[in-house]
């Protein structure tokens, strides 16, 4: 273990600059505080505004604890004697220290001490914020924008990316029943019960992403999104008069399969186009299933691999021992599995999303049936 | 990774010293403890939160109770005193007496009958018990009996209710006075009447004791009666209730306090909170003040008011309606102010602020043109159609005529398109029958066309009646703005460009709004402007309008001013404005107009230049009758139908501008005297007028600008309004209204147009705030983006002329036109009355309003009406528009008549006909004619006379060489000649005086049809009699004309003669009564007649014997002498009569045929003129003071008869 003092403050150094210039960039481009403070501070936001700052602080206290035990690992590994008395995983043991805790006194008194904590949290925040009841229902007249419940926000903000029967059904199953799958798939058996990213960073990585991605889409819902579901950046404004340009396409018609090439056939056009759509469709996930199978076998990135690309490039080409070993134990069941249920969700969403909010492009597959 | 030697190192060192646990040695108690104290408070904070946070209102009943208990006893002692001071008054003592005395009468009687009630009491408290066991038992077994099967079981319990009927029940009952109860035994049959008897004596006796006491208890009442309206405040023991009531048993919840009306599912707390709104005392905020009654209020005090007015809780029941269905708001909210008042941004109806409150008016009473006690509402609905809304906007009750014009074309072409077809079907089954072989199809198919034939001719019938109907409706639908076809005839050429660059710069507070494009678009405005006023002059008609010589402008100001032309018009400039609003200010017309066509105007304003056929689209011209042969001839009655296809033709200018029937050289000098108040300036270059290359431009602009909504334009005779339905415009969701680029500062309560001064800086980003900046400055909303628009995306309403007052008005309307979706008010509540009657009255406001009627006359007490007195800002004043002027100060008796109860004063059939023609002449009778017009051809004597002039064949474009066509009835009126003042024709259609004569009745709850009972002949000696009353004491004829025009000068009633056909008997018979009841402040001498036991006599100190010895009813004789009057009759009384007028040496000589016509000068030469009207106007003042002395003389007589009886 190299010591981590020098590094650790330079880059502490390096994220406060980032912190400051991003900030100060921020504050530079708001043109209406009132707004961003309107959003803020309404009733139906102040669990996202909480996420805002719980979902970093656990973050990073998740992998802090995972930091010391991936420390008290390799100190383990390489102590056979150590390795055979009790550790607690977060610090490794030390001399007078007992082998075995309790549940009773010191796991209850905790979880009690918790209990107490988040009663006061609900009273002070439902005495303080009522809950915020609107008008009665005017079902000729919808509120623009109309947002869901803000747990709900992240499907709505789907809805712009895929055609509702996708984002509104498909996706959401292929999550849950992913979530339900995975531990069926998994073939590692380290990591159980502890914090540790050495021991399981391709399937922390890969839910870190996912979640990652649902919270930004619900952010994104949140404070993004305005009247008539408009990208406002935040502190623009949310003007209801507002003219925005937004040209979707399909990928089709950008290449060139539209009525007026196939004035001579237009019965063919669907054909083509579907049989073009489900092409490009099955290209991605081959090119998917190689990135993570590829991914899957790589060792931790490094920061310094960003700046090095020599460094890079070996990164890049070098299976990690530890990962060609678990992939080992997987059998291609479980394989395909993880792999379907990968390039669909944690790949094609923000490949989607990408090529909507930068290329505009609609739809890639275009069906009577369905749009992707 | 980690696999250097270190870390076995580092672990051996720690071996060897021993560290605590941080877990197990770790306390948590310090935590545990801040925890738990954090939670008992937010527990506690919960708790009060939920006692008192959520319920605000708790504080404000204890308030409320402190305060109120604190003002009710501080008029207690006032109340006492007040209450004392009656109680010393000898009318209560004697009422007190009365009550006392009779009670004392009848003291021994009640106690005998007291006495006896409780003998029989105790009686019957005796018997009931056994009574009642004994029926019990035997309605059981009699139960079982009628249910039980088998001889055995009915055997035995019919022997048991035999049994149980004969058995022997003791029965204490109490001897009759003090003895000791006697024990009886009886059966079930004595126990029963025994019972019946006892109670039918009890029921008797305190039926006699009731019958005692009727008479003390009416006097108790009456004497309770007469101190509970003689004490100003509640009496002392209420108070005391009150303060009991709020001190001991106040209601703390919200069910005590809360409205629930589950037909409409109302539920409004309001009066949780605003606890004084029903209270019995008016409470005023100062009395509910935090530091005692009559310190400062605050807001809570504000709060505790009493309703500010009552009685229309009398009308809209808060236990029926709620609060919130009126006031808006959320009824239902309790947990703070704003939500409850649904200022929230969430709530659809925010309660209406307090200045555009009757807004909650206009959800119900949106069809009614007038709804009483909302004034505020009332005149924006005046505004909205007299400052020409209308004209852009549609909104629904506006737009009677226009809608009926619209339905009856269509349905006219619908029935002509089914006449066609019916034709042809007709044709086709009668050739069909020709080759039909079966006899009985033949029949059949003859018979089919026969029906259809039968059927055409119902069809044309109803044709018939849509195209009379079109005529009405053409005739009745007028524009807000002049007819711009007679650009040419009527204006000053230079006068048009400058007008339409600032109407207001022109004529301050003119109903032409600015288009302020035309100046703000600089160059590209400037271009517009030229292009509109080109196109204007050059699609106008062009010719020559009847030359007209100056006349007298003296003679033209006292006519202007006594015409009661300024019941609508306004003259004088900046502060010194006199007169309505209705209509223009008349003072700059001799800068802008061409003095002929206002000669022209003001003799007939409804002439129209040419006719215009809507199935054409054109203005006609001579050819078009030429062409079949037919005079240019058109008017409303005979000559309105198109000649070349029978279309109902436009035959009169859409203007609401009566015929005030004035003499051609009374015209003339009105328009003499306008003329001379201002004189044209030189214009510029004004060659661009004539450009013809403009006109295209012109056209486009004025459509893009909705001109033809309320100007009669060339081209645009069918153009559809320009602007969004305001129909339910309040009810707009908040986000629909573009406050575009300034949403922010509508916001945060930026205004850039101060509208509100006085209050903070507030938030106007909702419905009042929109409608006021709109209206206040229409251009608001292109702020900051007009620049970069086309003229076509840009907004385009023009910039009104509006008071605050005015703009408030107005967005009272708005903000209460939220239609049945947007309402909060259930629509089963909405104002529809189900009865004829009233409906009658909200047809007639419609009329009423849109000839401004209140200009002269007082329609219903209270009126108020805007005006000009002496101002540069309209003010509202109460009476007719005409009261406010100086002309008319002190001399009420030559105003036109208050109509507050012309209803039940006149006979239907005879105001219909007074009001077609309001000169009322005879048939065949000839109007009065101007000499100097008597080179003018006479009308047509086919014309009836009340039409518009018709005009002789001549050409449509050069008119010069005629003269304007005499008047029907000129300068007379019907029935008061004596008036300066002249009602003038109006044109109705029948349409129109049916709803206006309906209108009148119904106002007067008269009975519809009116028929007229016919009145008792008199005899020779009741005539005498009759006669002998009216000469004597304050002799009838005095003020009463009569028709010779010596006697008429300064007579200032109508004339007799006219009574049958003109009044109802029973009203007349009220109105000698007592007229200053019917009418405050009427010349009518009141105490005239005096009542003697059951019928009225003549109020004479002296009475003629043969008066006296009459012994009916003398008002009721007088009544029938009037009704039964005939010339003859009234001559011989004018003889009679002990006040003969001196004879009016320097009255101008009339037709003692129509001798009824006041102030005509027959002659009109350029010398007499001027001598007569000088007699004239001497002669009327001296008449007036003489008429003010002789009444003060009269009423002084009846007072003093009056005290020697």
């Amino acid at each position: 273990m190299e010591t981590p003092q020098p590094n650790s403050r330079r880059n502490k150094l390096i994220g406060l600059i980032v912190a400051v210039v991003l900030l100060g960039l921020f504050v530079y481009s708001v043109q209406d505080w009132h707004q961003i403070w309107k959003i803020v501070s309404a009733p139906d936001n102040v669990p996202i505004v909480a996420m805002l700052f719980l979902v970093p602080f656990f973050t990073w206290l998740g992998v802090k604890q995972a930091r010391a035990n991936d420390n008290l690992i390799g100190e383990l590994e390489g102590d056979a004697k150590l390795a055979k008395t009790h550790h607690r995983k977060v610090e490794p043991w030390r001399p007078g220290w007992a082998k075995e805790l309790h549940v009773w006194p010191y796991l209850v008194r905790i979880e009690f001490l918790a209990a107490v904590i988040v009663t006061v949290v609900l009273y002070v925040w439902s005495i303080t914020l009522n809950a915020p009841l609107e008008e009665p229902a005017n079902p000729n007249l919808t509120m623009n924008p109309s947002k869901a419940p803000w747990y709900f926000l992240g499907l709505q903000e789907m809805l712009v990316y895929f055609d509702p029967w996708i984002a509104g059904v498909v996706m959401p199953s292929i999550i849950m029943v992913g979530l339900m799958v995975f531990p069926y798939v998994d073939s590692n058996p380290l990591g159980n019960g502890y914090y540790t990213l050495r021991q399981r960073r391709f399937a922390v990585n890969m839910f870190g992403w996912g979640f990652l991605m649902w919270i930004l889409l619900i952010v994104i819902g949140t404070f993004i999104r305005g009247p008539g579901w408009i990208w406002f950046w935040p502190g623009e404004t949310w003007d209801h008069s507002a003219v925005v340009f937004d040209r979707n396409r399909d990928l089709h018609e950008i290449l060139g399969m539209t009525p007026a090439n196939f004035a001579g056939h237009p019965r063919l056009l669907p054909w083509v186009v579907g049989i073009f759509g489900f092409l490009v469709v099955s290209a991605f996930f081959f090119a998917g299933g190689l990135f993570f199978h590829w991914l899957m076998r790589r060792g931790p990135l490094r920061f310094i691999y960003l700046v090095s690309p020599k460094r890079l490039w070996a990164w890049a080409k070098t299976p990690d021992p530890f990962e060609l070993k678990l992939l080992a134990n997987t059998s291609i069941l479980q394989y395909m599995t993880f792999q379907f249920f990968a390039v669909s969700v944690l790949l094609a969403m923000p490949v989607k999303l990408f090529l909507r909010l930068v290329f505009t492009i609609k739809y890639v597959w275009v069906t009577p049936w369905f749009n992707v | 990774m980690a696999e250097t030697p270190e870390p076995i190192e580092s672990l051996v060192k720690k071996e060897a010293e021993p560290q605590r646990d941080p877990i197990v040695s770790r306390s948590t108690s310090a935590i545990l403890l801040i925890c738990t104290l954090l939670l008992m408070f937010s527990a506690g904070w919960a708790l009060y939160d939920e006692g008192f946070g959520q319920r605000p209102w708790r504080g404000m009943q204890q308030q409320f109770t402190k305060r109120y208990v604190a003002y009710l006893k501080s008029i207690r002692k006032d109340a006492g005193k007040s209450e004392a001071e009656v109680k010393e008054t000898p009318e209560y003592q004697q009422l007190d007496e009365e009550a006392k005395t009779a009670l004392d009468m009848v003291k021994t009687d009640l106690a005998e009958k007291d006495r006896r009630v409780r003998q029989i009491q105790a009686k019957l408290d005796a018997v009931t018990e056994p009574f009642q066991n004994q029926r019990g038992k035997i309605v059981v077994i009699t139960y079982k009996l009628e249910t039980s099967h088998g001889g055995f079981w009915q055997r035995r319990f019919q022997s048991q209710l035999d049994a149980k009927k004969k058995e022997q029940v003791a029965v204490d009952l109490p001897a009759e006075g003090d003895g000791k109860p006697a024990r009886q035994k009886m059966d079930f049959a004595q126990l029963e009447q025994t019972f019946n008897e006892l109670r039918d004596q009890k029921a008797k006796v305190l039926g006699e004791k009731a019958e005692l006491l009727k008479e003390p208890t009416e006097l108790a009442k009456k004497r309770d009666e007469y101190l509970k309206n003689h004490v100003s405040l509640l009496p002392q023991k209420s108070i005391d209730d009150l303060i009991r009531k709020n001190e001991d048993s106040f209601d703390y919840t919200i069910l005590g306090h809360q409205i629930n009306v589950n037909q409409f599912g109302i539920v409004d707390r309001c009066e949780i909170c605003h606890l004084g709104t029903r209270e019995s005392l008016t409470i005023k905020a100062s009395d509910m003040a935090p530091g005692g009654p009559g310190k400062k209020p605050d807001d809570l005090a504000n709060a505790f008011v009493s309703h500010p007015r009552k009685e229309l809780l009398q009308i809209h029941n808060p236990e029926k309606f709620g609060c919130s269905a009126c006031h808006g708001g959320n009824g239902r909210a309790t947990t703070s102010v704003v939500k409850a008042h649904g200022q929230n941004p969430f709530w659809l109806h925010p309660l209406f602020h307090k200045e555009n409150a009757e807004a909650g008016c206009q959800m119900c009473h949106a069809n009614d043109r007038v709804t009483q006690g909302a004034d505020t509402l009332n005149l924006g609905k005046d505004l909205f159609y007299q400052r020409g809304c209308v004209g852009c906007h549609r909104m629904e009750a506006f737009d009677r005529e226009g809608d009926a014009l619209t339905n009856a074309r269509q349905m006219i072409s619908q029935l002509q398109e089914q006449i066609g077809a019916n034709e042809r079907q007709a044709k086709q089954d009668t050739d069909a029958s020709a080759n039909a072989g079966d006899d009985t199809e033949v029949q059949r198919l003859l018979a089919h066309a026969d029906s259809l034939r039968v059927t055409n001719s119902q069809l044309a019938a109803r044709i018939d009646e849509l195209n009379l109907q079109t005529r009405y409706l053409q005739q009745d639908q007028k524009k807000v703005g002049p007819n711009l076809k007679d650009v040419r005839l009527k204006l000053r050429k230079e006068w048009i460009p400058a007008w339409l660059k600032d109407p207001q710069a022109f004529r301050p507070g003119t109903k032409m709004p600015t288009f302020w494009r035309f100046t703000e678009d600089g160059e590209e405005g400037a271009e517009d402007l030229k292009a509109v006023a080109a196109y204007l002059w050059q699609q106008s008609f062009d010719g020559k309008v009847p030359a007209q010589q100056q006349g007298d402008k003296n003679h033209g100001k006292e006519l202007f001013e006594s015409r009661g032309c300024l019941a609508c018009h306004s003259i004088g400039e900046d502060d010194n404005k006199m007169g309505g609003t209705f209509a223009a200010n008349l003072t700059k017309v001799g800068e802008k107009d061409n003095y002929d066509y206002i000669v022209r105007w003001i003799y007939n304003p409804r002439e129209r230049w040419a006719p215009y056929c809507p199935k054409e689209h054109r203005d006609l011209t001579p050819e078009d009758y030429s062409k079949h042969g037919l005079p240019f001839l058109f008017d409303t009655e005979l000559h309105s139908k198109c000649p070349n296809d029978g279309a109902e033709l436009q035959v009169q200018n859409m203007t609401v501008m009566p015929n005030l029937r004035l003499s051609e050289q009374d015209a003339r000098d009105i328009a003499t005297y306008l003329f001379s108040l201002s004189s044209p300036t030189p214009g510029a270059d004004l060659s661009f007028m004539d450009d013809p290359k403009l006109v295209e431009d012109g056209k486009a602009e004025i459509k893009q600008y909705g001109c033809a909504g309320c100007h009669e334009i060339k081209g645009f005779e069918e153009e559809q309004r320009i602007g969004k339905e305001l129909t339910t415009e309040g009810a707009t969701p908040l986000e629909r209204l573009d406050f575009a680029l300034i949403t922010q500062d509508a916001e945060y309560g930026r205004d850039p147009l101060k509208l509100h001064p006085k209050d903070k800086e507030q938030e106007w980003y909702n419905h009042r705030g929109f409608f006021e900046h709109k209206l206040a400055e229409p251009k608001i909303y292109d702020t900051g983006k007009s620049r970069y628009l086309e003229p076509k995306d840009r907004l385009r309403m023009p910039k009104p002329f509006l008071t605050e007052e005015w703009r408030t008005s107005l967005t009272t309307l708005l903000l209460g036109s939220l239609g049945a979706e947007g309402a909060n008010v259930p629509a089963a509540l909405f104002y529809s009355p189900p009865d004829q009657r009233r409906q009658d009255i909200q047809n007639g406001w419609w009329v009423i309003k849109k000839y401004n009627c209140m200009g002269c006359h007082v329609l219903q007490p209270g009126q108020r009406v805007s005006v000009y007195n002496n101002s540069a800002e309209p003010t509202m004043i109460s009476g007719a528009g005409l009261y406010s002027l100086p002309f008319y100060s002190g001399l009420k008796e030559f105003l036109p008549p208050q109509l507050t109860s012309e209803g039940a004063r006149v006979d239907p059939d005879w105001l219909m006909k007074f009001l077609k023609d309001p000169s009322l002449m005879q048939a065949g009778e000839k109007p009065a004619q101007p000499s100097s017009s008597s080179a003018a051809p006479a009308a047509s004597p086919s014309s009836s006379p009340a039409s518009v002039g018709a005009r002789p064949a001549a050409s449509a474009n050069d008119q010069s060489g005629g003269r304007l066509i005499s008047q029907p009835g000129a300068n007379r009126n019907g029935v008061r000649p004596y008036l300066q003042v002249h009602m003038p024709t109006f044109n109705f259609s029948p349409n129109e005086l049916r709803v206006l004569v309906r209108f009148f009745m119904a106002v007067s709850s008269q009975n519809d049809p009116y028929i007229k009972d016919p009145m008792d002949p008199m005899t020779e000696s009741e005539k005498s009699i009759a006669r002998n009353i009216f000469v004597s004491g304050t002799p009838c004829l005095k003020c009463h004309i009569t028709g010779e025009p010596a006697h008429d000068a300064k007579a200032i009633a109508p004339n007799f003669l006219l009574a049958s056909q003109r009044l109802k008997p029973e009203w007349t018979f009220r109105w000698l009564l007592d007229p200053a009841q019917i009418a405050p402040g009427t010349a009518m001498p009141t105490g005239l007649f005096k009542k003697d036991q059951d019928r009225w006599v003549v109020n004479l100190p002296n009475p003629p014997s043969d008066v006296s010895s009459y012994h009916g009813d003398h008002a009721r004789l007088l009544v029938r002498y009037m009704f039964l009057m005939t010339p003859d009759e009234q001559r011989r009384l004018l003889s009679a009569s002990p006040a003969a007028p001196p004879a009016a040496a320097t009255q101008p000589q009339t037709s003692p045929k129509t001798g009824r016509n006041y102030g005509t000068p027959t002659s009109r030469g350029s010398d007499r003129v001027d001598l007569a009207k000088r007699a004239r106007r001497k002669a009327g003042l001296r008449t007036l003071a003489q008429l003010r002395h002789a009444h003060r003389i009269a009423r002084k007589q009846l007072i003093d008869s009056s005290k020697q009886y």
